[in-house]
C-alpha cells in the first residue's frame, strides 16, 4: 500500500512545472469567465432592491403614528383607561362647577391672586376662573380637600355631591388598577414578548458553559438568524455575566422549566427555525450531573408543538441517544464521540488533530468551515464546476455538499403497486392512529465527490474559507 | 333457457374458444335473473362454480378488520365493481360506486372453482343492477373437457393468467404492507 502511495507521489512528481503553468493558465480563464456570470450580478441587484424596500416601507404621519401607540396603550393598559377617564371627569365637573358657581369662584380668584392675573389682565377673566375651579376640582379628587375655596348655591353643592360620590368610586377603581397591574407585572415576569419579533429564531433550552460560546460563534455568522431565546431557569444576573457583548444577536431569556409545554410555547416554538436542547446546569452544585431525562422530554414536548421544528439535542450520556431518536430528535450531538478519533489520529496522521483544532475552535468571523448556498445557475452542474467558481471566484475551497434529504414517504414508496384497496387502507388507518406518512427532512454530507457528481437544489456547499 | 354460444364467447375465459365448443359449455348453463343486492358470491364460502355475467353490474367486496371510533370492527369494503357493457345493465346502479369501474363484454366471476375442487370465496359479489347470469358447475365443466380435451387449454391459459396477475397485486400488497409496518414500528 505504501508502496503503491510513494509511486504515485513519484509520479507526481514527473509532472512538468510547464504542465502546471498551462492548467493555471486555462483556469485563469475560467475566473474570467466566471466573473463575467450573470448570476453574481442579479444577486447583486437583488440585495440592492431588497435594501431599498426596506427603507421606503414605514412612512406613515408621524401623529397617526403618536396617535395609534396611545390608542395601543389605551387598550392594553387598565391603568392607562382609568387614568384617561378620571381626567375627562374632572374636566366636565370642573366645566360644570365653572358655570354654575362662576361668581363664587371668580370673587374667590380676587381674593387669592389679588391683582396680578396670568390671563385676565388686572380682572380676572374666565379661564383664570376655570383654572381655579380647577384646581378645586383637583383638591377634592384627591381627597386632599384644603377647603380654601367651596361651593355656596345650592345647585353647586348638589353637584359637588355627585362628583363627590362618583370620585369615591373612581380612586378605589384608580387604586385597584394601580394595584392589579403591579401584580400582574409580577405574576407574568416582564416578559409579553412581541410575537412579530419571532419568527424563524432559534431557541436554546438549558444553560451551561457552551452556550456563551454558541452565540458567539452564532454571532459572528452574518448569515444566521439573530434573534436566539434562552429558556432556562439560571438567575438572570448570572445569564448576564455570562453573556459578552454580541454584535448582531438580539437576546431574550425565559427564566422558566422548559420542559413545560406553555413555557415553549411563550419562546413561539411553533415558529422557530430550530430548538436546541443542552443538558442543563441551572440551579447545580459544580459537582452535580445535569438530569438528561429532562432533553429527552423536552425533545417530545417540541415536537409535539411543532412537528417541523429542527431539534437539535445534545446529549453527555451516549444512552439517550435512542430515546432521542424515539423522541424524533433531527440532529444529537454527542460531545465525547469524536475523542478516541482525534487520540487516535495525533498517532496515525499527526497534524490531522492539530488541523481540526484549528478548524474548529479557533474559527472566527468569515473564516473556517462555513455552508454556503450554491448559485442558481449552477445547480445541475458537476460538482469541478463548482469547485472551480469557489476557487477562483472567491478563493475558497469546496470541501463537500450538505444535502438536505427528504424524509421517507411512505405514500411515495408504495406509489401505485399493488391493489388501491390495501393501499388506501393502509393510509387510512395509519392516518388514524396519528402516524404521519413522510418522515422528516435530515441532512446529510458528502464530502469530496467525484467530479462528475451532480449537483441539486438540495445542495448546499461547505466551503473553507 | 341457455345462453348464446355468443353470449359465451363474450366471457374473457373463453374468448379463445371457438363457436362450436362455446355451444357446448352453453348447453350446460341455465339463464337465470336477479334484482339488485342478491348476494352471487359470499366470502368465505365453498363453492364448485363459476358464475357467468351477461348482463348487469356486480360489485366485489370484501370483509376487513379496521379500527373505528369504537374500536376494532370488521367492516365490508367494496373493492371493484364489474359491469358488462354488451349488453349495458338495463337499469342505473341502485348505489353510486365509490370503487373503480370496469367494463367488460360479459364477465366471469368465481374462475378458480373451474381449477380448484372446493376453492373457497375470497371476497363477496352482490348484485347492482338486475342481473342476468349463469351457472357453470365444475362438474359439467369437466366433462366438456374430458369430451374436447383442447377446451381445456384456451380455457385454463386465461384462469392461470388471472392467477398470475392476482399473484403479482399480492406480493405487491405484502410489501407494502411490510414497509407500513416497518415505518408504523419505527415512530
Amino acid at each position: 500500500m505504501k508502496d503503491k502511495l510513494k509511486n504515485n507521489q513519484g509520479q507526481e512528481l514527473d509532472v512538468k512545472t510547464s504542465d502546471l503553468d498551462t492548467v493555471i493558465d486555462a483556469n485563469k480563464n475560467l475566473y474570467d469567465k466566471l466573473n463575467k456570470l450573470p448570476e453574481i450580478e442579479a444577486l447583486e441587484a437583488i440585495v440592492l432592491d431588497e435594501e431599498i424596500e426596506d427603507t421606503s416601507a414605514d412612512k406613515s404621519h408621524p401623529f397617526l403614528k403618536i396617535f395609534n401607540k396611545l390608542h395601543g396603550l389605551y387598550i392594553e393598559n387598565e391603568l392607562v383607561r382609568y387614568a384617561a377617564w378620571s381626567i375627562v371627569l374632572i374636566l366636565i365637573s370642573t366645566s360644570a362647577l365653572t358655570i354654575v358657581e362662576y361668581d363664587m369662584f371668580k370673587e374667590s380668584v380676587t381674593d387669592h391672586v389679588g391683582d396680578t392675573f396670568i390671563f385676565g389682565g388686572d380682572q380676572p377673566n374666565w379661564l383664570d376662573t376655570f383654572f381655579h375651579t380647577f384646581w378645586w376640582s383637583i383638591v377634592t379628587f384627591t381627597t386632599v380637600g384644603y377647603g380654601d375655596v367651596s361651593p355656596v348655591t345650592h345647585l353647586g353643592k348638589f353637584l359637588t355631591i355627585i362628583i363627590m360620590l362618583l370620585n369615591f368610586g373612581v380612586v378605589t377603581l384608580l387604586g385597584g388598577a394601580v394595584a392589579s397591574v403591579l401584580v400582574a407585572q409580577r405574576l407574568t415576569g416582564d416578559d409579553t414578548l412581541d410575537e412579530n419579533k419571532f419568527n424563524g429564531h432559534l431557541v436554546i433550552a438549558g444553560w451551561n458553559s457552551y452556550v456563551p460560546s454558541i452565540l458567539k460563534l452564532i454571532d459572528a455568522n452574518q448569515d444566521a438568524t439573530d434573534v436566539v431565546i434562552l429558556v432556562n431557569e439560571t438567575d438572570p444576573d448570572i445569564i448576564q455575566r455570562g453573556l459578552s457583548d454580541y454584535e448582531r444577536l438580539d437576546i431574550t431569556h425565559i427564566p422558566e422549566n422548559f420542559t413545560n409545554e406553555s413555557t415553549l410555547r411563550k419562546a413561539f416554538l411553533e415558529k422557530a427555525d430550530t430548538f436546541m436542547i443542552l443538558p442543563d446546569n441551572s440551579g447545580l452544585l459544580p459537582h452535580e450531573q445535569p438530569d438528561e431525562d429532562k432533553t429527552v422530554l423536552t425533545c417530545l414536548t417540541a415536537k409535539a408543538i411543532s412537528e417541523s421544528c429542527n431539534v437539535i439535542a445534545h446529549v453527555l450520556d451516549p444512552e439517550n441517544v435512542s430515546h432521542l431518536q424515539r423522541a424524533n430528535a433531527n440532529e444529537i450531538v454527542i460531545p465525547d464521540d469524536h475523542v478516541p478519533h482525534l487520540l487516535a489520529k495525533h498517532v496515525t496522521d499527526p497534524g490531522v488533530p492539530q488541523f481540526f483544532d484549528d478548524l474548529i475552535l479557533q474559527e472566527e468571523k468569515d473564516k473556517g468551515l462555513q455552508e454556503v448556498k450554491i448559485p442558481k445557475s449552477l445547480i445541475g452542474k458537476a460538482h469541478n464546476k463548482i469547485s472551480a467558481f469557489y476557487k477562483f471566484k472567491y478563493n475558497w475551497l469546496l470541501v463537500g455538499y450538505a444535502v438536505r434529504k427528504a424524509g421517507f414517504s411512505l405514500d411515495d414508496q408504495m406509489g401505485e403497486s399493488g391493489s388501491p384497496l390495501i393501499r388506501s387502507m393502509i393510509r387510512e388507518q395509519l392516518e388514524g392512529a396519528g402516524v404521519n406518512l413522510t418522515s422528516d427532512e435530515h441532512v446529510v454530507v458528502e464530502i469530496n465527490p467525484s467530479d462528475d457528481y451532480k449537483i441539486d437544489e438540495k445542495h448546499s456547499a461547505l466551503v473553507l474559507r | 333457457m341457455n345462453p348464446t354460444a355468443e353470449q359465451i364467447q363474450k366471457i374473457n375465459h373463453f374468448s379463445k374458444v371457438p363457436l362450436d365448443m362455446c355451444k357446448k359449455i352453453a348447453s350446460a348453463v341455465e339463464l337465470q335473473e336477479c334484482q339488485p343486492k342478491k348476494a352471487l358470491l359470499t366470502e368465505g364460502d365453498t363453492g364448485d362454480t363459476m358464475v357467468l355475467v351477461f348482463q348487469g353490474q356486480v360489485e366485489v367486496s370484501k370483509n376487513m378488520m379496521v379500527k373505528t371510533a369504537s374500536g376494532l370492527a370488521t367492516s365490508r369494503k367494496p373493492i371493484i365493481r364489474l359491469e358488462t357493457t354488451d349488453p349495458p345493465p338495463k337499469s342505473p346502479p341502485i348505489t353510486e360506486p365509490t370503487v373503480f369501474v370496469v367494463e367488460a363484454p360479459a364477465f366471469g366471476i368465481g374462475e378458480f372453482s373451474l381449477v380448484l375442487d372446493d376453492a373457497i370465496r375470497t371476497a363477496h359479489v352482490h348484485a347492482t343492477t338486475p342481473v342476468q347470469y349463469g351457472i357453470l358447475t365444475l362438474e359439467d365443466f369437466s366433462r366438456i373437457v374430458k369430451d374436447n380435451p383442447e377446451i381445456g387449454g384456451f380455457v385454463y391459459f386465461e384462469v392461470a393468467k388471472a392467477a398470475v396477475q392476482n399473484l403479482a397485486t399480492a406480493s405487491a400488497d405484502i410489501s407494502n404492507l411490510t414497509q407500513a409496518f416497518f415505518f408504523a414500528l419505527t415512530r
